[in-house]
């Protein structure tokens, strides 16, 4: 064995663990072969395990269009060494010595060293039979990184796409980023299509190329064409995959079918994703579907249950102009705590009422109906503020509940050119005053929360509005809106606020109030209610 | 040849490379502004242009703009390459004249493969044809029924 060759072969053997694609390969393999004495030429065939022919290599002479079927026969043939033919013969070549490997789960290979009379051709089978050895390692090497770096590629996607998902509580979202994150990077294209009520219906489409899938679904024979695929799978019986072209994976979650994810590919079969993959994506993407289904139910369910807790319409009162608003804080799926009502009581005044239960949920809400029923009924039936706050404190202690509350009432009276408002509080935060012609200026709060003392401890004060003041009550929501940081909202930006609302229609006084606390709170994690008493510039 | 207007060093580097992988033969050339890749449009007539949205100056859907009013490019693949996620900018990527709207992976690996496949998706059609192939699944037939 010449000494060079040794060190070929050394040479062969370590760089092996570099190469990672196939094409490689023959540059790699087949030029030490061309250095031993003797050798002219050398090829490298790529075929399948069943003769059929897949690239052409060399080393050294090309092989030449007219060499290909003597090459393949060559390489087919039961003879390991065959005499020289076509251009390697003028090439100097006498014989053709062939060695095959054939590798489970891949394609095959044939290597032909073209040699002249002066080859030791035991040498030379030697040296090609160790580098045969060296090219099948290297092609289960390249093979083995192949699927390493696709599992690596399936798992980045299913955590990428999973993260994508889950960073949105809308259907219709979730639905656009699962074809969205697919393409393209395990198909072309990916139809989203939603079942409700026994039809699929489609929710997103998306491919590389958009015009051509958009091309397709305007032509109604094609659509349906989708439709009767993917309807096949839903329904049982149909194939899930045709041709390496299109693949239907079924979205189920928690026994139902939620739709389907329809993949189309426009790539070679051997990149197609296999079935199970897309079997995981799509049950991702139905857990994704069906967190943000019940969250969009959830948070229709509270809405809806926080509006029937607040009223419908505010009663109008002559010289005066009311405005309410309720803003939810971030905790959507859980009713809030806040109420307010205002009613006209039987001597013709007004009472404004506003409380917060504390907590949230469904028992915060039970209490928070109760209350604002409770002390609306009594009011507008008469009852001083004094007696329908304690009774409302007797009720709370009857329930039992370990539920505070604090509530004010403004009963609002004409006097003059002007009104008097007389405030009872039971720990609930101090009102204010918006001047038309001054600063504005804060109430009295005091008292201590209903549902806690046998006899309610609370607070009162009367307030004096003229033409264009306007008293505004509110929740602590309003005033304990904070930044990241800790700073509150009364701190100093509810002041200036105020300053900037002087002179504003009641209706925009709540509204930016509301706006300028919620925005200015990082995360709000109360809600915040507001009512607004405005004298009109006429009253008499 | 292919164009990558992207102003970003980072992604950058990453497209750099994973096409260094993916497609080792392939002529690439970088770009950080529309304004920088226009003039060389007409000249080098490169088969695809890469695009991120958010450059200094005009914006990415702005060069889409002016690549589509300029009849001599109308062989030209334009690929908007972003990690952003809202649909209303998809919208207007394709309403302006892009071809290929895609998501930007984090993750090395899936960008490069998300990046490979847009390349081997465009690069093995005709320059100017959109119509070739049909996307729809051959009804009836399939190797699953046979």
């Amino acid at each position: 064995m010449p000494l060079p060759w040794a060190a070929a072969l050394h040479r062969l053997w370590r760089g092996v663990s570099a190469l990672n694609d196939r094409d490689d390969l023959a540059e790699f393999v087949l030029p030490p072969l061309l250095e031993l004495p003797g050798v002219r030429a050398v090829w490298g065939l790529r075929h399948t395990a069943d003769n059929r022919m897949l690239a052409y290599r060399w080393a050294g002479p090309p092989v030449t269009e007219a060499d290909r079927p003597a090459a393949a026969a060559a390489a087919f043939g039961p003879q390991s060494v065959v005499p020289a033919f076509g251009t390697l013969v003028a090439h100097g070549a006498a014989r053709v010595v062939r060695a095959r490997f054939d590798l489970p789960e891949d394609v095959s290979g044939s290597i032909l060293v073209a040699v002249d009379d002066t080859a030791d051709l035991s040498v030379i089978s030697v040296c090609l039979g160790q580098v045969v050895e060296v090219t099948s390692e290297a092609v289960r090497r390249i093979a083995l990184h192949r699927v390493e770096q696709r599992q690596q590629i399936q798992d980045a996607l299913l955590a990428e796409a999973s993260l994508q998902m889950d960073a949105v509580l809308d259907t219709a979202q979730t639905m656009q980023r699962v074809a969205r994150m697919t393409v393209p990077a395990i198909a072309e294209g990916c139809l989203v299509y939603e079942y409700d009520a026994g039809k699929l219906i489609l929710r997103s489409a998306v491919h590389v190329d958009m015009r051509r899938l958009n091309a397709a679904l305007a032509d109604p024979a094609e659509a349906a064409r989708f439709v009767e695929f993917a309807s096949g799978v839903v329904l049982g019986g149909g194939p899930s995959r045709q041709c390496d072209k299109a693949d239907v994976q079924v979205m189920r979650a928690r026994d139902r079918i939620l739709g389907v994810l329809l993949f189309l590919f426009d790539r070679d079969a051997d990149r197609v994703p296999p079935a199970e993959f897309l079997h995981d994506v799509a049950s991702r993407a139905a857990i994704a579907v069906d967190n943000s289904t019940l969250y969009e139910q959830r948070r229709r369910e509270v809405a809806a249950m926080q509006q029937h807790l607040l009223p419908s319409r505010l009663p109008e009162v002559d010289g005066l102009v009311v405005a309410a608003s309720y803003t939810v804080g971030d905790q959507v799926l859980e009713v809030g705590g806040d109420f307010y009502d205002v009613v006209l009581r039987e001597d013709g005044t007004m009472a404004a009422l506003i409380g917060d239960v504390c907590g949230r949920g469904v028992d915060a809400a039970a209490l928070t109906g109760m209350a604002r029923h409770t002390l609306a009924a009594l009011l507008q039936d008469g009852a001083s503020p004094v007696r329908a706050m304690s009774r409302l404190n007797t009720r709370l202690r009857l329930n039992g509940s370990w539920r505070f509350v604090t509530a004010g009432v403004a009963t609002v009276r004409p006097d003059g050119d002007g009104f008097v408002v007389g405030w009872t509080s039971a720990g609930h935060p101090a009102p204010v005053v918006l001047r038309r012609d001054g600063p504005a200026e804060p109430g009295q709060g005091g008292g201590s929360p209903l549902g806690i003392l046998t006899e309610p401890r609370l607070g009162r004060s009367e307030l004096r509005l003229a033409a264009g003041d306007t008293l505004v009550i509110f929740t602590d929501g309003l005033t304990e809106s904070r930044k990241p940081g800790g700073r509150m909202f009364e701190e100093r930006a509810f002041g200036e606020t105020l300053a900037r609302l002087r002179g504003s229609a009641a209706d925009a006084v709540v509204k930016e109030l509301s706006l300028a606390a919620a925005s200015y709170g990082g995360v709000r994690a109360d809600d915040i209610a507001v009512v607004a008493i405005q004298v009109r510039e006429t009253a008499s | 040849m292919i164009f990558v207007v992207e102003d970003s060093d980072s992604d950058v580097e990453a497209i750099g490379r994973a096409l260094g992988r993916s497609h080792p033969g392939l002529e690439v050339e970088f770009f950080r502004s529309g304004a920088e890749a226009l003039p060389r449009l007409a000249h080098a007539h490169p088969r695809l242009m890469l695009l991120d949205l958010n450059m200094p100056g005009e914006s990415g859907l702005d060069l889409i703009r002016q690549v589509r009013a300029d009849p001599a490019l109308a062989g030209l693949t334009l690929v908007v390459f972003t990690s952003s996620e809202e649909p209303a900018e998809a919208d207007a990527c394709y309403a302006a004249g892009a071809d290929s709207y895609i998501y930007k992976p984090l993750n090395f690996a899936l960008f490069q493969s998300v990046l490979s496949q847009t390349l081997d998706y465009w690069l093995s059609r005709p320059a100017s044809g959109n119509v070739a192939r049909t996307v729809v699944p051959p009804s009836g037939e399939s190797s699953a029924q046979t």
